[in-house]
């Protein structure tokens, strides 16, 4: 009796398709001087169409892949790039393995998205496969989502080898004694923590984290005028109505707790 | 025909100039998670708020290990693992050139150590946030004995604090209390 040891083993595992070498040696030579335009066929395997906006985004005239020679075909018999998106449904396994087989050797597989790449948000989904590389050898990777027709275009550029990818697996390693510092030690821990909440609850975390961030260098400052007169300048500068009412009402919690007192 | 080309002429070129010219990217763009790891302290606070489970983290207790690591390819760049951050370690940055050709370049891991228990050995947290809450907690201007007596306090297991607490209550000889009153 086979006992199951984790939801993985439930899962059947597709075997990849493998490349036979003369067809591995001739997508080497595509790579390296592919002198004419590059078509590509766009095979969407149940993504949710952020990624197709956006490669009909960076096929515009603002970023025009066009002028790389960059074209999108609607057969995958005309392709030298095959371009899948989305997470690989059950049901689109087999019509994204047709495109496959279809278009002609060479042929370069680009993942496009985090869909593509490994499954993005859909990667623990019964129903997906979780990734084009499960079904099919992929040759570049563009993760993102989606990613924007800059990235795009870069992804490209990697999958004709006109540029070099940047992104490199890195480890680090914890050295010894290392230590994280206390943010700000000069304002008392609970004043801090009623500003950042107070800055949290009016402009949402990340925006808040900034402002807060703001004030705290203000109060920080090592200069003669008092703190009133400091922020009273700050939100005089300030051209956005809404920043000036944040860094307001982060006064009056300032000034509370003077009243008040922070333990 | 002379109107087409004033017009062509007036408009310009719209095209970027991307990839020969470095392209501007928009205010607050949401790019490449930056995990500055000498200023993590691998509370796990990213792992819970990710989404896509792109950031995960594995717990070796035999080598006394924390091992933190990112997917990029599975990154939906939402930005929760920086609200999340109490140090502002991980920061979403501009960089959206992340297009590789082998999937393992799509990660990056950290390595952080286990802190001990003090009563029992056995690891509950990483060093370094063991170390952190300590700092937290003391504040900056603690003298080196309640500096002491809080790294003691922060790095003992949950069930040790327990035990601890009982035979503190033990000492204090209720019964007895109680009888004199």
């Amino acid at each position: 009796m086979n006992a199951f040891t984790s939801p993985d083993d439930l899962v059947v595992k597709p075997n990849g398709l493998s490349m036979s070498d003369d067809v591995t040696r001739m997508k080497g030579l595509l790579l390296k001087n592919i002198k004419r335009s590059a078509y590509v066929y766009r095979v969407d395997c149940g993504g949710c169409n952020g990624c197709e906006i956006e490669i009909f985004a960076a096929i515009t005239p603002l970023f025009d892949a066009e002028r790389f020679g960059i074209k999108v075909v609607a057969s995958p018999r005309h392709a030298d790039i095959l371009l899948f998106t989305g997470a690989v449904t059950r049901a689109m396994r087999m019509p994204a393995l047709r495109a496959y087989e279809a278009a002609p050797e060479p042929k370069i597989v680009v993942s496009y998205g985090a869909c593509g790449c490994s499954g993005g948000i859909f990667h623990d989904l019964y129903c997906v496969w979780g990734g084009t590389d499960k079904i099919v050898p992929v040759d570049v990777y563009i993760p993102g989502c989606p990613p924007t027709p800059p990235a795009t275009i870069y992804g490209f550029a990697v999958a004709l080898g006109l540029l070099d990818q940047k992104l490199k697996a890195e480890t680090y390693v914890e050295a010894e004694g290392e230590a994280v510092p206390l943010a700000h030690p000069a304002i008392p821990y609970n004043l801090r923590v009623l500003l950042e909440r107070e800055a949290r609850q009016m402009a949402g975390y990340r925006q808040g984290r900034d402002i807060v961030e703001e004030f705290l260098s203000l109060l920080e400052a090592d200069d003669r005028t008092s703190v009133e007169a400091r922020v009273g300048r700050l939100i005089g500068g300030e051209t956005d109505p809404r920043r000036a009412e944040i860094f307001s009402r982060l006064q009056a919690v300032f000034t509370q707790a003077l009243v008040g007192g922070v333990s | 025909m002379l109107k087409l080309l004033r017009e062509v002429f007036r408009t310009g070129e719209a095209t970027h100039k991307y990839p020969f010219a470095p392209i501007k990217v928009a205010k607050d763009f949401r790019g490449k998670p930056e995990h500055d790891s000498a200023q993590c302290i691998a509370c796990a606070a990213c792992t819970i708020a990710c989404p896509p489970n792109a950031i995960a983290m594995q717990t070796d207790v035999a080598a006394g290990t924390r091992t933190w690591s990112i997917s990029y390819g599975r990154c939906i760049f939402c930005g929760r693992c920086e609200e999340s951050c109490p140090t502002g370690a991980i920061k979403l940055t501009a960089d959206f050139e992340l297009a590789v050709a082998r999937k393992e370049d799509l990660t990056k891991t950290a390595v952080f150590t286990l802190a001990r228990c003090p009563s029992c050995g056995r690891s509950v947290a990483s060093a370094k946030e063991v170390a952190y809450v300590a700092l937290l907690l003391g504040g900056a201007e603690a003298s080196a004995e309640e500096a002491e007596r809080l790294r003691l306090l922060v790095s003992t297991c949950p069930e040790c604090k327990r035990k601890h607490d009982v035979e503190q209550v033990m000492r204090l000889d209720i019964e007895r209390q109680m009888e004199n009153r």
